[in-house]
C-alpha cells in the first residue's frame, strides 16, 4: 500500500480539544512525516496525552481535524489495524496470562505476526502461563511493547511509555522499542518528560506547551538552526539581524540567547555556540511558560533564575542530566 | 473476538453452568415427584365428592415450594442484569482495559455488539433453560390451580423470562457503559430492573391487548373464594376461571347500580358461610375487566417481544455512547 507511506503520519490542523471549558490542545497544527520516531514533549499538563489519544480515536476532537496515516483515526477496522497505541497506564487483563494476551492479539488482529510475539516473549523470559497482573512494571511494558509491535502497525504511538520504569528498565524498553520500530519499518511516536530518552532514540521532534505546539521538527534540522549566542565580553548586548530570539537568560553576568537562524550567522560582537536540544527545548518551553502569547522573548523571562550554566529553567519539568 | 469474548466470559459461563446444573437436577427431582403426588391425589375420585379435597391438598403442600422457585426465576434476571450485564464493560473501563482491546483491529461498535450477542445468548439461554424446567415441573400443580396468567406466575413460566433474560442482560452492559463503574452499575441495575418487573405486569401488560369487560355473577362460592370483603361492598381476590382479571367493580345489584347498603350490612352480620349463602341470593354481579385465558400465549409473545424491542434499543444507545461518548 504504498499510497499509505506516502501519507503522513500525522496531519493537524486547526486541532483543538477541550474538557469542558478548560483547553487541553488549542489550534494545533502539525505535519509529521512517515518513517519516523517521533518524540513528543512537554511538561505535565502540555496535552501529550491528550494528542496521543485523539490520535487513536480514543476522544474526538472539539474542533479542527486530524489525520492519522491519511485517514481519521480509528476510522475502521482496516486503519485500526495500521496503527498501534500503548496507553500511560500499560492496561492488561489481571486475571489473564501472558499467552491469552497473545492468543487476544492473534484472533483481534488479522495482520498477527505470531512469531514476531512469540520470539519476543522467549526472549524477554516471560513465562506464558504467568498472569499479567503479577508482571513487573518492565515486563508489563514489554508485554504491551509485543502486542502493538506483533500486529505489524504502520504507526506506532506509546504514552509515555518509560514513565514507570526503572532506568534499566527503561532503557531496554527503548532499545527494543528503537528495534522493533527499525524491523516494521513502522513510524513511532512516544511522548515522555525525560528529554534524555528523547535525545537518546527520535530523529523527530514536537514539542508541546500550554496545549500549544510551541516547536515541531526534525531533530538535525532543529539543531542546525538553533544557535547560543553569547555577547563578547564588554561589547554591546545586541543580536545579529535576521535572528529569532527564543529565549534569553544571564549566566556569570553574561546574556546568553538561544536564537533561531535559518542561515548561517555572520561574525560580529558575539560568540556562536551549539545549543544542545535539552537547552533548545526548554527554551521553547519557558518561552511558552512566560507568556500566553509565546512572544516577548528577550526580556520576559526571570532572568538568571536557572542554576549557573544551567540555562532556561521551566517549571513542572524533570531534567534528567 | 467470538473466542476473546468467551475468554473472558468463561468463569462467569461455568459459575453460571454450575448453578444451572444444581438448579435443573433440583426442578427435575422435584417435578417428578409433584408428579408423583398428583397421580395418586387424581387417583382415588370414585367417592362423591370427586377427588377435590385431595387436590386441594395436592395444591396447599406445593403452595410455598413453588412460590419459592417462582420468585427465584423472577429474580434470576436481575441477577444476570447485575453479575453479568453491568460488569462486561464497565470493569474494562475501570481498569483501563478497553484501551488495550479498541487499539486491537476491531472496532469499538463491533466488540460491544459481539459482547453483548454472545452474553445476551448465554443469559437467554440460562434463564431460558430455567423456565423450561419449572414450567414443565410445575405444569400438574398450574393445571390444577388455573391461574398462570396472573402476575407473578406470568413471568416465570414458558418464554416471558426469556425476554427479561436479555432485556437485563443489555441494560447492565449499558448502565456500566455509563457510569463507568462496576458497583454503582450493578445497584443501578438491579434497582431498575426491580421497578420494571414491578411497572410491567401492573402498567403495561394489562394493555397488551384491549381487556374485555363483562359481567360476572356473584354466586355464594364465587363469595366463599374472595379474600377481602369490605365495609362498602368493595371486594378483593376476585377470580374467574380461565381469565386474568385486571379490574373489576364494586358489588352490584341486578339494577346495576352498586348493592343496597342496607341488604349488604344486614348479610355481613351472619356467619363467615351465612354471609356467603346470604349474598348469593341477592343476585349480584360486577363488572370485570379482564383478559380472557385464551390469550395467554398472545401475552407471552407480545410481552416477550416488548423486552426483547427494549434490548435491541439499549444496544443502539450502547453502541452510539461507545463510538461517540467515551475516551
Amino acid at each position: 500500500m504504498p499510497q499509505h507511506h506516502s501519507a503522513p503520519a500525522l496531519h493537524a490542523e486547526g486541532l483543538t480539544k477541550r474538557y469542558g471549558r478548560r483547553p487541553a490542545l488549542v489550534d494545533c497544527h502539525l505535519e509529521i512525516p512517515p518513517g519516523r520516531i517521533i518524540g513528543l514533549v512537554g511538561p505535565n499538563g502540555a496535552g501529550k496525552s491528550t494528542l496521543l489519544q485523539l490520535a487513536c480515536g480514543l476522544i474526538t476532537p472539539t474542533s479542527g481535524s486530524l489525520r492519522v496515516l491519511g485517514a481519521p483515526p480509528a476510522a475502521d477496522a482496516t486503519h485500526l489495524a495500521r496503527v498501534s497505541f500503548v496507553a500511560q497506564d500499560m492496561p492488561v487483563y489481571a486475571n489473564l496470562t501472558v499467552a491469552d494476551h497473545l492468543r487476544m492479539g492473534g484472533r483481534l488482529n488479522p495482520g498477527w505476526d505470531a512469531d514476531l510475539a512469540d520470539r519476543r516473549v522467549t526472549r524477554l523470559g516471560l513465562d506464558p502461563r504467568q498472569r499479567a497482573g503479577r508482571l513487573s512494571g518492565g515486563q508489563r511494558a514489554q508485554l504491551a511493547l509485543t502486542i502493538a509491535a506483533a500486529k505489524r502497525p504502520e504507526l506506532l504511538m506509546f504514552d509515555e511509555p518509560a514513565a514507570a520504569l526503572d532506568p534499566l528498565a527503561r532503557s531496554g524498553f527503548l532499545r527494543d522499542l528503537t528495534e522493533l520500530v527499525t524491523e516494521l519499518g513502522a513510524s513511532a511516536i512516544f511522548s515522555s518528560h525525560l528529554l534524555a530518552d528523547v535525545e537518546r532514540v527520535c530523529d523527530h521532534l514536537i514539542v508541546l506547551g500550554g496545549g500549544r505546539v510551541q516547536l515541531a521538527g526534525d531533530v538535525r534540522a532543529l539543531l542546525a538552526t538553533h544557535h547560543r549566542l553569547v555577547p563578547a565580553q564588554d561589547g554591546p548586548e545586541r543580536l545579529p539581524t535576521g535572528v529569532e530570539p527564543v529565549w534569553s537568560w544571564h549566566t556569570d553576568g553574561h546574556r546568553r540567547t538561544v536564537v533561531r537562524a535559518p542561515g548561517p550567522l555572520p561574525d560580529g560582537p558575539w560568540r556562536v555556540e551549539p545549543v544542545p536540544l535539552e537547552e533548545l527545548v526548554l527554551s521553547y518551553l519557558s518561552r511558552a511558560a512566560a507568556g500566553p502569547t509565546g512572544s516577548g522573548p528577550a526580556d520576559s523571562g526571570p532572568a538568571g533564575s536557572g542554576p549557573t550554566g544551567s540555562g532556561p529553567a521551566a517549571t513542572a519539568w524533570e531534567v534528567r542530566r | 473476538m467470538i473466542w476473546w469474548t468467551w475468554r473472558q466470559f468463561r468463569t462467569q459461563a461455568v459459575v453460571a453452568a454450575v448453578l444451572l446444573a444444581v438448579l435443573a437436577t433440583a426442578l427435575v427431582v422435584f417435578g417428578l415427584h409433584l408428579r408423583q403426588e398428583y397421580r395418586a391425589a387424581a387417583a382415588d375420585c370414585s367417592g362423591p365428592a370427586g377427588c377435590v379435597a385431595q387436590l386441594a391438598q395436592f395444591q396447599d403442600s406445593y403452595r410455598n415450594p413453588l412460590y419459592l422457585l417462582d420468585a427465584l426465576l423472577i429474580l434470576a434476571p436481575a441477577l444476570v442484569g447485575m453479575f453479568w450485564g453491568a460488569p462486561l464493560v464497565a470493569r474494562e473501563l475501570e481498569t483501563g482495559t478497553h484501551r488495550l482491546v479498541w487499539n486491537q483491529s476491531i472496532t469499538r461498535q463491533r466488540w460491544l455488539t459481539v459482547k453483548l450477542a454472545l452474553s445476551g445468548l448465554a443469559a437467554m439461554a440460562v434463564v431460558g433453560l430455567s423456565s423450561v424446567l419449572l414450567t414443565w415441573a410445575a405444569s400438574p400443580y398450574d393445571a390444577v390451580a388455573g391461574d398462570r396468567f396472573t402476575a407473578l406466575l406470568f413471568g416465570a413460566r414458558n418464554i416471558a423470562p426469556v425476554g427479561y433474560a436479555l432485556f437485563t442482560m443489555v441494560l447492565g452492559t449499558v448502565f456500566g457503559l455509563l457510569v463507568r463503574r462496576t458497583v454503582p452499575a450493578m445497584a443501578l441495575t438491579f434497582v431498575l430492573v426491580v421497578a420494571v418487573q414491578v411497572l410491567v405486569p401492573t402498567a403495561i401488560r394489562p394493555h397488551l391487548a384491549p381487556p374485555v369487560v363483562a359481567a360476572y355473577p356473584v354466586t355464594a362460592d364465587t363469595v366463599r373464594n374472595l379474600t377481602f370483603l369490605g365495609s362498602e361492598a368493595d371486594i378483593g381476590g376476585l377470580r374467574v376461571p380461565d381469565a386474568w382479571v385486571v379490574s373489576h367493580s364494586k358489588l352490584l345489584g341486578a339494577d346495576g347500580r352498586q348493592v343496597d347498603q342496607a341488604r349488604y350490612d344486614r348479610c355481613l352480620g351472619g356467619g363467615f358461610d351465612g354471609v356467603a349463602d346470604c349474598l348469593g341470593a341477592l343476585d349480584l354481579h360486577v363488572e370485570v375487566t379482564y383478559q380472557p385465558g385464551h390469550r395467554y400465549w398472545t401475552f407471552q409473545w407480545r410481552e416477550s417481544g416488548l423486552y426483547l424491542a427494549a434490548a435491541l434499543l439499549l444496544a443502539g444507545l450502547g453502541r452510539w455512547v461507545v463510538r461517540r461518548r467515551i475516551g
